[in-house]
C-alpha cells in the first residue's frame, strides 16, 4: 500500500529531514510513527499526500509513484488519502455538516452522494446529532472527530494523522484513538505520527521510530519508549542528544 | 442537471463576492471609469474619423489643361483618367462652362459684362477612390500630355491624414493604459479574496479538488466585476448619448458631427466584452499565481 525506497528529503535551508528511508506499510495496517519534533515524522507524511517531493528516492502510494506524479494528477491521489491534523483545520463559518460535505462538494460529487455520505460518516464518528453546530461550539475531541469525518467522507484507502491528539485531553484522546481503530477495522490503512506515549503503549501496534531522519526501529507490537540498545543507537546517531532514565529501567530522550 | 451542485457553486461565488465587498465595488468602479473613458474615446474617434473622412472624400484634384488643348483633347484625357482604377469620378468642365460658373460666382460683386474674353483653361475635376492615393494620382496626371497644372488641397489632406494617424496611436496607448489599470485593480481584488479564503483553498487542495474547480469561483468573480463595471458604464454612456449628444450637436452646428453608421448595439456589446475579458484575464492570472506557489 505504501512503500518508500531510499527516500531523502533535504529542505532548501539545508535541513536533512529524511535520510535514506526504506519503509513498507501493508494494506489495512495501523502504524505509529514516533520520534521527537524535527525527526521527520510530519515530513514523511507530507511525502505520502504529495505536499512535499523527496530530494531523492521512490515514494509509492496505492501503486502510484507519488514522486513522479504530474501536478494535474495530485487531486486524484488526495481523494484516496485522507489527512487529519493536530489543529483540525476546520472552517469556522461552516457547520459540522457543511465542513464534511465541503470535501465532497469541491471534488464535484453529486448532491445525491453528498446527502448519502455525510450522514454516514457523521454517524461513524458519533456526531450525527451535532451536524448543525459550528466548530467553535464543539469540544476539541468533537472538532477532531469532525476533521476525521471530513477526511473519511471520500472513502480514502489511507488515513494519515499528524499528531491527532496533540490538542486533546486524555479522555478525548482515547475516544479519537478508538475511532481510528474502528476505522482501521473497516479496512482503511491508518498511519499516525504522534508524541503521545500513553496512546502508543496502550494500543500496542506497529511502531516506526524516526531519529534524525532515519528509521531507528520498526517493531510489530511496539512501545513508545526506546529500549536500552536502541538508545545506544540513537546516541550514536544524535551525538549530543540528551538521554535520561525514565525510571522504568528504559531510556528515553528528552522531548520538549 | 444537478441543482445542488449549481447552488453550492453559486454560494461559493457569492461568498467570495460579499467577503470583500468594498474591494469589489472599487474594482467595479474602476472598470466603469475605464469603459466610460474607452467608450467616449472610441466614439469620439469614430465620429472625428467620419468628419475627417467626409472632408477627405470631398477633396478633389483640379486639372488645368494648357492653351493648346482642344475640347477633344480634354475628352480624351477624361476617358483615359476614368480607366485609372484609383480614380473615382472625372468631370470635364469646358472653358465656356467655367466662365459661366465664374460669372455666377461673381454676380453682383463686379460687372460681369466686362468679362468679354475667356481667360480660363479647359478643366477636369477628379475625385480619387482612396484619399491617401491623391498625391500619387495627381503626380500621374501632371505628366499626361496637354496638362498644364494640377491643384488640390495638398496640405489639408496631409494634415488630416497625419492627424488621424497620430490620434489613432495616442488612442491605442491610452486604451492600453486604461485596460492595464483596470486589470491590475481587479487582479488585486481577487488576490485579496484569495487571501481571505486561503484556509478554504488549502482544504480544497488537501481533499483533492482540482485546480480548475478551485479557480472557477474566482474567475466568475473577476467576470462579474468586469461585466457589472461595463454594464454600469454603458448606462452612463447611454445617458450621455441621449441627453448630452443632442445638446452638443446644437452647440456646435458648424462642425458636421454625426454618428450615423456607428452600430451602437455592436459598440455596446464590444465594450461589455472588453470589461468581462479584462475581469476574467486578471483573475485568472492572480489565482494562477497563488495556486502555483
Amino acid at each position: 500500500m505504501i512503500s518508500l525506497r531510499g527516500v531523502t528529503l533535504i529542505y532548501p535551508n539545508g535541513t536533512r529531514a529524511l535520510d535514506g528511508v526504506d519503509l513498507e506499510i501493508a494494506k489495512g495496517s495501523f502504524v505509529f510513527l514516533v520520534g521527537h519534533s524535527g525527526t521527520g515524522k510530519s515530513s514523511l507524511l507530507r511525502l505520502l499526500y504529495r505536499e512535499q517531493l523527496p530530494s531523492s528516492g521512490e515514494v509509492v502510494v496505492d501503486n502510484i509513484r507519488v514522486d513522479k506524479l504530474k501536478r494535474s494528477r495530485v487531486p486524484a491521489l488526495r481523494r484516496n488519502v485522507g489527512v487529519v491534523f493536530q489543529d483540525f483545520k476546520l472552517l469556522a463559518e461552516r457547520t459540522v455538516w457543511e465542513n464534511v460535505a465541503f470535501a465532497l462538494q469541491v471534488t464535484g460529487a453529486r448532491t445525491r452522494d453528498v446527502m448519502r455520505q455525510v450522514p454516514r460518516v457523521l454517524d461513524l464518528v458519533g456526531l450525527a446529532h451535532k451536524s448543525r453546530v459550528f466548530p467553535n461550539e464543539l469540544s476539541g475531541g468533537e472538532q477532531q472527530r469532525t476533521a476525521i469525518a471530513r477526511a473519511l467522507v471520500n472513502n480514502p484507502k489511507i488515513l494519515l494523522c499528524d499528531e491527532p491528539s496533540g490538542n486533546l485531553d486524555p479522555v478525548n484522546t482515547n475516544e479519537i484513538m478508538d475511532l481510528l481503530h474502528r476505522i482501521n477495522l473497516k479496512g482503511t490503512t491508518v498511519v499516525i505520527a504522534t508524541h503521545n506515549a500513553l496512546v502508543v503503549d496502550r494500543m500496542r501496534r506497529r511502531v516506526i521510530r524516526l531519529e534524525h531522519g532515519k528509521i531507528l526501529a520498526d517493531e510489530e507490537r511496539g512501545f513508545y519508549h526506546v529500549t536500552t540498545t536502541e538508545a545506544g543507537a540513537i546516541d550514536a546517531a544524535a551525538g549530543s542528544a540528551t538521554r535520561v532514565n525514565n525510571g522504568l529501567g528504559q531510556s528515553t530522550l528528552f522531548s520538549e | 442537471m444537478d441543482w445542488g451542485k449549481v447552488r453550492f457553486f453559486l454560494s461559493e461565488v457569492g461568498n467570495n463576492f460579499t467577503r470583500s465587498i468594498v474591494m469589489q465595488l472599487t474594482a467595479i468602479g474602476t472598470v466603469t471609469i475605464m469603459i466610460v473613458l474607452l467608450g467616449t474615446f472610441l466614439f469620439t474617434q469614430e465620429t472625428l474619423g467620419k468628419i475627417g473622412g467626409d472632408i477627405v472624400r470631398q477633396i478633389e484634384i483640379s486639372v488645368f489643361l494648357n492653351d493648346k488643348a482642344t475640347p477633344a483633347d480634354a475628352r480624351a484625357l477624361t476617358l483615359a483618367l476614368r480607366a485609372d482604377p484609383q480614380v473615382k469620378t472625372v468631370v470635364y468642365i469646358p472653358k465656356t462652362e467655367g466662365l459661366r460658373q465664374m460669372r455666377e460666382l461673381l454676380r453682383g460683386q463686379i460687372d460681369t459684362s466686362l468679362l468679354t474674353i475667356n481667360p480660363l483653361p479647359e478643366k477636369l475635376r477628379v475625385q480619387v477612390v482612396d484619399p491617401e492615393s491623391v498625391h500619387a494620382v495627381a503626380a500621374r496626371i501632371v505628366k499626361k500630355p496637354n496638362v498644364a497644372n494640377v491643384e488640390y488641397q495638398r496640405d489639408a489632406v496631409e494634415r488630416l491624414l497625419r492627424l488621424s494617424e497620430v490620434m489613432g496611436r495616442i488612442g491605442l496607448g491610452f486604451i492600453v493604459l486604461l485596460v492595464l489599470t483596470a486589470a491590475i485593480i481587479i487582479s488585486n481584488t481577487i488576490r485579496l479574496t484569495v487571501y481571505a479564503r486561503r484556509r478554504e483553498i488549502a482544504i480544497m487542495q488537501l481533499v483533492g479538488a482540482s485546480n480548475t474547480y478551485i479557480r472557477l469561483p474566482f474567475i466568475c468573480e473577476g467576470f462579474i466585476d468586469g461585466f457589472l463595471g461595463a454594464l454600469l458604464a454603458l448606462v452612463l454612456l447611454a445617458v450621455g448619448r441621449w441627453q448630452l449628444w443632442p445638446k452638443l450637436l446644437s452647440a456646435l452646428p458648424f462642425i458636421p458631427l454625426h454618428d450615423a453608421g456607428i452600430d451602437l448595439r455592436l459598440f455596446a456589446l464590444q465594450l461589455l466584452g472588453v470589461g468581462a475579458a479584462v475581469g476574467i484575464v486578471a483573475s485568472w492570472i492572480s489565482v494562477g499565481r497563488y495556486l502555483r506557489t
